[in-house]
């Protein structure tokens, strides 16, 4: 069989998905998939438009030992890294733990920014205690991304904002007590970088970004006085130590 | 440690959609426990490989409980059950709520509103497919039609499928 035609191509991603492709055919397809980028996309795509379909699939509850199973089977396996891989700096294993630390935010509802998040702590492995948010609007549309680097804070814009020719954006960091403190303006419409003298101090209680809608130039006050138009929960992503 | 902690409360969080999803696929509890653990030692082991995927994390997970099941399913060499038993699984549970906070409702409202615009037996061919795990044959059996007729309402199922949701 040709797998060249892309016609093809997507009719083979949609039936393994769907799970018509069965047998010695879905065997060769998966070592395929493996090797074909391409048609890994073609697969992913058909999963996001029919896995959805199982979120109205009653819940049967599992038995208990299902849990008690799978903690012993990573128990198992967690030792053998701490043993075998001491001096490794491949860093998957904290690589995989973005995940769950993203879980936190997915549970809040953040689901949707939860893809952006991973995708932007991965690249970095970073040599310092990195932090991310996904700033999300009140309906949950991932709009921007806030990202610790060394010295400054990269402000990445996931949809622009329209145009706003009366007001300026800020952000804020908001700390786990108290007042909101300005990190200054940042474009609406293209990523940009926060620099400031004492930002290690000024960030180190953060538990959340946000952006607001101020004048020309930003608050007067030194606090929030517009709407806050998205925000997100800081996730701090475990430096790497080897 | 905390991602222990994490990664016990996102299973307790999925554990009974994901178990479900399986449950009726592979058809037995047994199997589908198997499937269920096979399913978050692999997420546990390769949550790194997420990052590089568009998609919402309960579609990323229940995509790995479905293969899985499919796998197995497979190996096992599975027979058609009877038309009530396949009609009472596919009862939809009046209360899809947790995935709300899993990020899949938006999707879901739209798949389901596509499936609901296919002809009844390209839907009906689709939704034992998927949810049951039946093969072409299987369906043609079931459906009482021949083989390439169930292939071509899939087929043409599909692509209607593939239409609308590309316009959502």
């Amino acid at each position: 069989m040709k797998y060249t035609n892309p016609d093809l191509r997507n009719a083979l991603a949609a039936s393994f998905v769907l799970g018509t492709l069965g047998g010695a055919a879905r065997r060769r397809f998966v070592r395929l998939v493996a090797n074909d980028a391409d048609l890994a996309r073609m697969v992913e795509t058909w999963e996001n438009y029919l896995t959805p379909l199982a979120s109205r699939v009653a819940p049967v509850e599992p038995p208990q030992r299902v849990w008690r199973a799978i903690e012993a089977r990573i128990a198992r396996t967690q030792n053998q890294v701490r043993a075998s891989a001491n001096a490794s700096s491949t860093g998957s294993w904290w690589e995989s733990l973005a995940f769950w630390r993203n879980w936190g935010l997915a549970a809040t509802g953040l689901a949707a920014a939860l893809m952006i998040a991973t995708a932007v702590i991965k690249p970095q492995p970073a040599a310092e205690s990195a932090m991310v948010a996904v700033l999300s609007t009140p309906e949950n549309v991932p709009r921007m991304i806030v990202e610790k680097h060394a010295g400054m804070l990269k402000v990445k814009v996931v949809k622009a904002w329209a145009t706003l020719p009366e007001n300026d954006l800020e952000l804020w960091v908001v700390p786990a007590k108290g007042a909101p403190r300005s990190l200054g303006v940042v474009s609406h419409a293209k990523d940009s970088e926060v620099r400031m003298a004492n930002l290690d101090a000024t960030l180190a209680d953060g538990a959340a970004f946000a952006i607001s809608k101020e004048p020309k130039g930003g608050s007067p006050s030194g606090a929030p006085t517009g709407p806050i138009l998205c925000s997100g929960a800081i996730a701090k992503v475990p430096s790497q130590r080897v | 440690m905390a991602d222990r902690q994490a990664f016990a409360e996102l299973y307790a969080a999925t554990r009974a959609k994901l178990f479900a999803v399986s449950l009726r696929i592979v058809r037995e509890r047994h199997l589908a426990e198997e499937v269920l653990q096979d399913s978050f030692v692999n997420i546990w082991h390769h949550a790194g490989n997420y990052a590089s995927t568009r998609s919402a994390p309960m579609t990323w997970m229940t995509a790995i409980v479905r293969n899985r099941s499919l796998d197995i399913l497979r190996r096992t060499g599975w027979e058609v059950q009877d038309e009530d038993e396949v009609m009472t699984n596919m009862l939809e549970d009046p209360a899809p709520l947790p995935d709300a906070a899993l990020g899949t409702n938006r999707d879901a409202h739209d798949v389901h509103r596509c499936l609901d615009e296919l002809d009844a037996e390209q839907r009906q061919s689709i939704a034992l497919a998927f949810f049951h795990g039946l093969s072409h044959s299987e369906l043609a059996s079931h459906m009482k039609k021949p083989l390439g007729t169930v292939k071509t309402h899939i087929r043409r199922g599909l692509l209607r499928l593939k239409d609308c949701l590309g316009q959502a």
